[in-house]
């Protein structure tokens, strides 16, 4: 399991992103990079949800949908129910993947554009829904979310209050990169075991996995529900950080996001996901000094990497890693 | 109640005709047009443009907007979508590029147009006034003036040389293929006629609600609507579906006008449900 | 002797069309049975039917005794009717081995949970996969391909490898669709004698097929269906001499049937 390689990979990327980037960002004196990556990170776990449906053969347009419905519930749980922030993050991601499970029960016997539709439409519901319930306060949504607050057991804190960090942004840096680590290194064991074999059965082809055995639909509801687990646990942090929720925190345009953070690092990885958003949220993020080209040149070079690597950024190692093989 | 139904009819015309052109090139080449929405901004920009602001006749202005769309349309298919679909390992690639055009186009429109909302003046003035109904006579046009294109759209279909291949290549593109169809062409083509009838409609809607930058998206997300209720890659679903979301709005914001936003949300609630029992709408195909 | 698999008044209709009418026929264990019917007399219906992949209008399927009509599919195929599919359905994107390990899913002794985090029985389930799976590819003719990815193997070796994954299911009833359809002379001898072989593995065989040489050859007893209903029954030389069966081919196409 533990190959010297990977661990070598494994040590090298927490150098970086918990040690390195801290440093630079530190001696740059950018500290709103905090902010940016803290968003990347989330982002970067929402759509590996999406990777994951992508991996059984659907294509999710409506993390959106679930991200908002984790931010929603992290919210109403910490400012109404004086739940602690850190109990209502699994509790908002158990609860969206419930959701999941109703929705998905009709919906998932769809396949391709279809599926793909009602899942954006999803996304649409979710922040109508979110405009005309009492409880999320419609369109003036719900601000002034306290910070998290201290874990501690026995008597001694492990992990101090927001508050009290003299970085806010940094503590939530943390928070969403340590989050980040450990939902790819649970979606990458789940993708190499041999649920992950079975889940590329389904995508290529569902008839024959049934008659094998495989219960497809169960396995379906399966992948759906941990992929909207990731959306509503992405949600929730996010919306600790901005400390406010409305309707439109999440829109459609997130829920398409995520699907093209997917395309873009290449489906055929798990942490395609991780860099594609990186490439893109952070590709966006620097682009806003050019002003008003910003999306022009962005989407240009979107449509240009597709004619280029239609395939995806990690699908140039495939060549190469073919060659060793012979 | 009759007031109703005339709504209905008319949104009904025009939103068949931008399914008709989503479903068109769904059906040809299996790509969900994402910029869909934004073809019709565009169109109706062009017909803001040269009826609107330099004061030519409307048809001429409406005849630019389907010509430029249809340009676009070929280019886009000719350059982008048939590389892609070529090179890709899986055939949802187009889906990024369809959405990374659907960006693309926004920033087109908001760096030429602008960001606020543009109207045109009436094409005829005037107002119906038949027993209960009350019609201005733009809409009536306008509503004719769509129907009148999708009849011509499917005698196109039905008796044109063009239009029988692209059922054909419909139908089945490695058959049609092997029959000797020339399939690029009609590739090309059928992309160029999906977008042109997605400009037209915007060129025809103009004059009714004006045109804004920002509307692509949800039009796209209407016209998905459509096609899921319809049935997507069938000409019949798409008219079907168009004709019921016109109807369905047109009743909902009447009745459910108190409530504020919610007829949108009942329908949705009511495609869902809908969806779980026929899963490829009123009459489409097995797969989509 | 018992029949393993009892077909009873199978009945399917489309709408206003009757594609299967009122079929019945039993399976003997550990025999061949073919059915078999010229294009469009109802075959891949009946097979469809069978495996559950539809549900009837009228009448059922048992199997040892138990009704299977109306199951899903893997219900079935866990029970031990595994369906294999014509050679454009596999699992393209796989390597053969992997296809076919995958397809061990039935023997799964660890749960899913297991699986996940590689308990010492995942580990063995996925050892005794390994070692099954190159067994079958052997046995089927295909170790020598066993790491190519699916999709770039000729046709007779698809074949093939769809008779490995449905092995691989531990089927007591295995059905085969078509296993000789698009075959030149060698490649359909071949595969006989493929077909031949999983019958010593101890398992019943049914097929569905157009090709009536192939399965005069290898038929223990053949079902003749035409216009969705059973017209024939009985061994390979009493069909062939059938007046209804060769008027039903004679009839539709004037194709060689092998006589």
């Amino acid at each position: 399991m533990f190959r010297p390689l990977r661990l070598a990979a494994l040590a090298v990327f927490v150098l970086v992103v918990f040690l390195a980037v801290p440093l630079a960002i530190k001696a740059a004196g950018r500290t709103d990079f905090y902010y940016t990556l803290s968003s990347v990170a989330l982002l970067a776990i929402a759509s590996s949800g999406v990777w994951l449906m992508f991996h059984i053969g659907r294509i999710n347009i409506g993390q959106g949908a679930f991200a908002l419905m984790g931010g929603y519930v992290s919210a109403i749980l910490v400012t109404s129910a004086g739940f602690s922030f850190w109990l209502s993050l699994p509790l908002a991601g158990l609860f969206c993947a419930a959701v999941s499970i109703l929705i998905g029960l009709p919906i998932l016997r769809l396949r391709g554009v279809y599926f793909a539709m009602v899942t954006l439409v999803l996304t649409e519901v979710a922040r109508l829904l979110a405009l005309a319930l009492p409880i999320t306060n419609g369109a003036k949504g719900i601000t002034s979310i306290p910070a998290p607050g201290a874990i501690g057991a026995f008597g001694v804190t492990l992990v101090p209050a927001f508050d009290t960090f003299a970085e806010r942004n940094l503590a939530f840096y943390y928070l969403s990169t340590i989050m980040m680590t450990l939902c790819f290194a649970a979606l990458y064991r789940l993708v190499h075991s041999r649920i992950g074999k079975l889940f590329v059965a389904m995508q290529q082809n569902e008839e024959l996995a049934s008659s094998m055995g495989i219960n497809v639909p169960a396995m379906r509801i399966l992948a759906y529900a941990i992929s909207s687990f990731l959306g509503g646990l992405a949600g929730a942090i996010f919306i600790a950080i901005a400390q406010s929720i409305y309707p439109s925190s999440f829109t459609v345009n997130d829920s398409v996001n995520f699907m093209l953070n997917c395309f873009v690092g290449g489906l055929g990885h798990v942490f395609g996901p991780m860099l594609g958003t990186l490439v893109l949220y952070f590709g966006w993020d620097l682009l806003f000094a050019i002003g008003q080209y910003q999306l022009l040149i962005y989407s240009g070079v979107m449509v240009l990497l597709m004619l280029v690597l239609p395939n995806g950024l990690l699908s140039i190692r495939l060549p190469s890693r073919r060659g060793a093989r012979k | 109640m009759e007031q109703v139904v005339a709504n209905g009819l008319y949104l009904g015309a025009q939103y068949a005709l931008i399914a008709l052109g989503l479903t068109l090139i769904f059906a040809l080449m299996n790509v969900l047009n994402f910029a869909h929405g934004q073809m019709y901004v565009l169109g109706g920009f062009v017909t803001y443009e040269i009826y609107g602001q330099l004061r030519w006749p409307f048809v001429v202005a409406l005849f630019a907007s389907a010509i430029t769309l249809a340009v676009l349309g070929g280019l886009i298919e000719r350059l982008l979508f048939r590389t892609v679909i070529r090179r890709s390992v899986r055939e949802e690639s187009t889906m990024l590029l369809a959405a990374g055009i659907a960006y693309f186009l926004d920033a087109v429109i908001l760096l030429l147009f602008g960001e606020k909302q543009r109207g045109v003046p009436k094409i005829v003035p005037g107002v119906l006034r038949a027993g209960d109904i009350i019609m201005p006579y733009d809409r009536i046009v306008v509503g004719g003036l769509a129907v009148l294109f999708i009849v011509g759209f499917i005698l196109m279909m039905q008796y044109t040389r063009p239009g029988r291949a692209m059922r054909a290549l419909a139908q089945d593109r490695i058959a049609a293929q092997l029959m000797g169809v020339p399939v690029e062409f009609y590739s090309l083509l059928g992309f160029a006629l999906g977008a042109m009838l997605a400009g037209l409609v915007g060129g025809l809607l103009v004059t009714i609600t004006g045109v804004n930058s920002g509307i692509g998206g949800p039009i796209s997300l209407k016209a998905f609507l459509m096609v899921m209720i319809g049935g997507a890659g069938v000409v019949g679903g798409a008219i079907a579906g168009g004709f019921i979301l016109g109807m369905l709005e047109s009743v909902g914001l009447t009745v459910l006008h108190a409530y504020g936003d919610i007829t949108y949300l009942v329908i949705f609630a009511a495609l869902l449900i809908f969806l779980a029992i026929r899963p490829n709408g009123l009459m489409g195909k097995p797969w989509g | 002797m018992t029949s393993i698999l009892k077909v009873n008044g199978l009945t399917k209709q489309f709408g206003g069309l009757v594609a299967v009418n009122d079929v019945s026929f039993d399976v003997q264990p550990n025999e061949i049975l073919s059915v078999i019917g010229p294009n469009g007399a109802g075959k891949s219906t009946i097979f469809k039917l069978i495996s559950s992949f539809l549900r009837p209008t009228r009448g059922e399927v048992l199997f040892q005794g138990e009704r299977i009509s109306g199951l899903a599919p893997h219900i079935v195929a866990r029970k031990g009717v595994v369906r294999t599919f014509q050679e454009t359905t596999i699992f393209k994107g796989l390597t053969a081995r992997d296809s076919v390990i995958v397809a061990h899913h039935l023997r799964s002794r660890a749960s899913l949970i297991g699986y996940y985090f590689e308990t010492g029985l995942a580990r063995r389930d996925e050892e005794a996969f390994g070692s099954s799976s190159d067994e079958i590819l052997e046995f089927l003719g295909l170790g020598e391909v066993k790491n190519e990815i699916a999709s770039n193997l000729p046709h007779g070796h698809l074949r093939a490898l769809g008779i490995a994954i449905g092995l691989a299911a531990n089927p007591q009833v295995l059905l085969l669709d078509e296993p000789f359809a698009g075959m030149n002379h060698e490649e359909t001898r071949r595969a006989v004698e493929l077909v031949r072989a999983v019958r010593e593995r101890g398992v019943t065989v049914l097929l569905v097929e157009h090709d009536m040489a192939a399965v005069m050859k290898i038929s223990d007893r053949i079902v003749v269906i035409n216009f969705g209903s059973k017209i024939a029954e009985g061994a390979p030389a009493q069909i062939q001499k059938n007046d209804r069966v060769i008027e039903a081919y004679l009839g539709v196409e004037d194709q060689s049937i092998g006589l």
